[in-house]
């Protein structure tokens, strides 16, 4: 390969050696420019950056070895080889001159063939520099892209990670990542039932290509969780995202978990994760979840399985998450901590309150300073038991001033939907538009909810409440709810709202009617002021219900209610 | 990773030897493209035997052989789990993707 043409700077003070050079380099395709004397040589080198340089050492005025001297000392980012060509040929010129900076040096006279050899030699060794710059330009860009996607990466993962909800007081967590930023994903909202959601996620992989897997999740969750959304309909949701924007090989391990205190159960969801675990105040391990799904991402929306597992807890504890990151991290003889070995550090602390601090310090320990291989991360979420279960609200003071505009809105549901659908987040969804409403969000979803579940789990399941004093009966109690559910081929539940001023005031009315045979509302009262008083865990409901809305009345048989809520 | 593939009537089974991690992706690729390629085979062994560990990264390699074996009408068997493999397979749930030999 004689590569392609080069522009060669031949600096010679007689007329025959410049042409000799010249006819030699033009005859192999290469462009000469020419100079007299050491100066022009030098200033021709500037102006012109040749790729070689035939050089004579004795000039007028400045010599071949000062201008080799000059221009080796210009800056540069590639060789640009010297070759001297001059008649003096001793052992002390031929030093003297590669010295200066040449990289060769031929005797004068030298034959035609010589110079050409030469003159290709120096053509190849060009040719492969020229390949090797392209190379290195390339990795340099390459570098740079990566650099810029590393750093957009790591700033919306930051800002997606960031959130609001991370910050609640029951929440303890933390995330290292493997490389400058964090494949795991840690969320945390809460519901408008002052339910607590939270997710641990872990992306295939690592860097930036973790993290873009990870980021439709957030969005999905937060929103959804907002809405009241149940778990199950937002692991399926997480799901559809997933399967649809991502190639085969990607998928995003998963634990979801809803802590509802109120209610005193803890819901969990895990695909792919190392197992959830409750432990007791006293260290005890009393549940713990093993992933029974495989990862989000994976299956397509039919096959994927929503069903997740919630435990009535009877006394406080906490709640661990944590990602295969924590498992795996490796000491230094390359061995896990294990799920076991990151309970017992949680344990060696007796006071609930230290123990994610003696994890954290216990994995560096482990640890020894090095990063982990994978990305760790962790969350551990107090789970309390609350002294005043039942009328945690207080009947809302009235926020709306002056006057109102009217609103109704009236929605019926049939069996099918109402198999299928979230029915109260999708009530909640028309009602937040309404602006006197938007302030009340949490608490109408707590009062919806409640009518609404009494309509569908006595009015049309005919499930019988009482069953939750059982040991065990809220387990029971689900699920009988969600195989009569299932099962469900007739029925209708009717809504209704009305937003108007009552005495000059503006409230809102709520009627909830169903289908089914009624049920007997005065035992459910008295239930309910029982409840009020925490004595039996089924009744709590209405006694909420009761507790925030300044009306609440039965009629019919008991399959229609009316609430009146002072806005 | 070392692979060694081996094809018997209507079976190919690739003998997966060492850590399966993002490393194997290339050889991986290629023995699975090469027993997708071969007409006769209708069932893909995987055989993790004789490996130590296995990453995120390899079970999402696992489900694009599975995507690519359904496509052309082969199935995939996951064999030899034991160990750490088998506990990394049963977190992610495979065994519901997956036929699995012991």
């Amino acid at each position: 390969m004689s590569g392609s043409s080069l522009k060669i700077l031949i600096a010679d003070d007689s007329p025959t050696n410049q042409k000799q050079l010249e006819a030699v380099s033009r005859r192999a395709g290469h462009q000469a420019i020419l100079a007299n004397d050491g100066q022009t040589a030098v200033d021709l080198y500037q102006a012109e950056s040749p790729d070689l340089v035939f050089m004579d050492v004795m000039m007028p005025g400045m010599d071949g070895i000062e201008a080799v001297r000059r221009i080796r000392a210009l800056p540069t980012d590639k060789w640009t080889p010297v070759v001297f060509y001059s008649a003096l040929d001793s052992m002390q010129d031929i030093v003297r001159g590669l010295e200066a900076g040449g990289d060769d040096y031929l005797a004068k006279p030298a034959t035609i063939p010589i110079l050409q050899a030469k003159l290709n030699a120096y053509s190849r060794l060009l040719a492969l520099q020229k390949k090797e710059l392209g190379y290195i330009e390339e990795l340099k860009s390459w570098r740079q892209d990566s650099e810029e996607q590393s750093r957009l990466g790591a700033h919306v993962m930051e800002r997606l990670t960031d959130a609001e909800g991370l910050r609640d007081p029951m929440i303890q967590s933390f995330n290292l990542p493997a490389e400058t930023f964090s494949g795991d994903l840690l969320c945390a909202a809460r519901g408008p039932g002052d339910v607590l959601n939270v997710m641990l996620a872990d992306a295939t992989g690592h860097g930036l290509s973790a993290a873009l897997s990870a980021m439709p999740l957030t969005q999905a969750f937060y929103s959804m969780t907002a809405k009241g959304f149940p778990l199950s309909s937002i692991a399926e949701e997480l799901n559809r995202k997933l399967k649809a924007l991502l190639p085969a090989d990607r998928f995003v391990a998963a634990t979801l978990a809803s802590v509802d205190v109120r209610n005193q159960t803890v819901e969990v969801w895990n695909g792919g994760n190392p197992d959830a675990v409750f432990l007791a105040t006293d260290g005890r391990v009393s549940m713990q979840w093993a992933s029974n799904h495989p990862p989000l991402g994976v299956l397509p929306a039919g096959l994927f399985s929503s069903t997740t597992e919630t435990v009535v807890f009877h006394e406080p504890g906490q709640l661990l998450l944590c990602s295969d990151g924590l498992v795996e991290a490796e000491d230094r003889e390359g061995r896990w901590l294990g799920l076991a070995g990151s309970l017992d550090l949680l344990v060696a602390e007796d006071d609930p309150e230290r123990r994610f601090g003696a994890l954290r310090l216990g994995l560096e320990r482990h640890l020894a300073g090095r990063a982990g291989r994978d990305d760790i991360s962790c969350m551990l979420v107090k789970v309390p038991i609350e002294r005043r279960r039942v009328v945690r609200f207080e009947p809302p003071t009235p926020t709306h001033q002056g006057h109102v505009a009217e609103w109704q809105l009236s929605l019926a549901y049939s069996a099918p939907e109402l198999r299928y659908i979230d029915v109260v987040p999708a009530v909640l969804g028309f009602m937040t538009q309404v602006e006197a409403l938007k302030p009340h969000q949490g608490t109408l979803f707590l009062v919806i909810s409640e009518l609404f579940n009494n309509a569908l789990d006595h009015g049309l399941l005919g499930l019988d409440s009482s069953t939750k004093n059982l040991i065990g009966g809220w387990e029971i109690y689900m699920q009988h709810r969600s195989e009569r559910l299932a099962e469900l081929i007739s029925g209708r539940i009717a809504l209704s709202f009305l937003v108007h001023e009552y005495e000059g005031r503006a409230v809102l009315d709520i009627d909830v009617s169903d289908s089914g045979p009624g049920f007997d509302y005065e035992a459910q009262m008295r239930a309910s002021d029982l409840a009020a008083n925490d004595t039996q865990s089924h009744g709590r409901g209405l006694a909420l219900v009761r507790g925030i809305c300044s009306d609440l009345v039965f009629s019919g048989p008991g399959n229609r209610v009316w609430a009146r809520y002072p806005l | 990773m070392q692979i060694a593939s081996e094809v018997a009537g209507n079976k190919a089974t690739l003998n997966l030897n060492g850590r399966f991690d993002f490393h194997s992706h290339r050889d991986f690729r290629a023995a699975y493209e090469n027993a997708l390629g071969e007409t006769g085979v209708r069932e893909i062994e995987v055989n993790f035997r004789a490996v130590d560990y296995l990453d995120s990264s390899a079970l999402g390699m696992l489900l694009l052989l599975r995507e690519k074996a359904e496509a052309t009408g082969k199935s995939v068997v996951l064999a030899g789990l034991q160990g750490t493999v088998k506990q990394v397979l049963d977190i992610a749930n495979f065994g519901k993707l997956f036929s699995v030999k012991g």
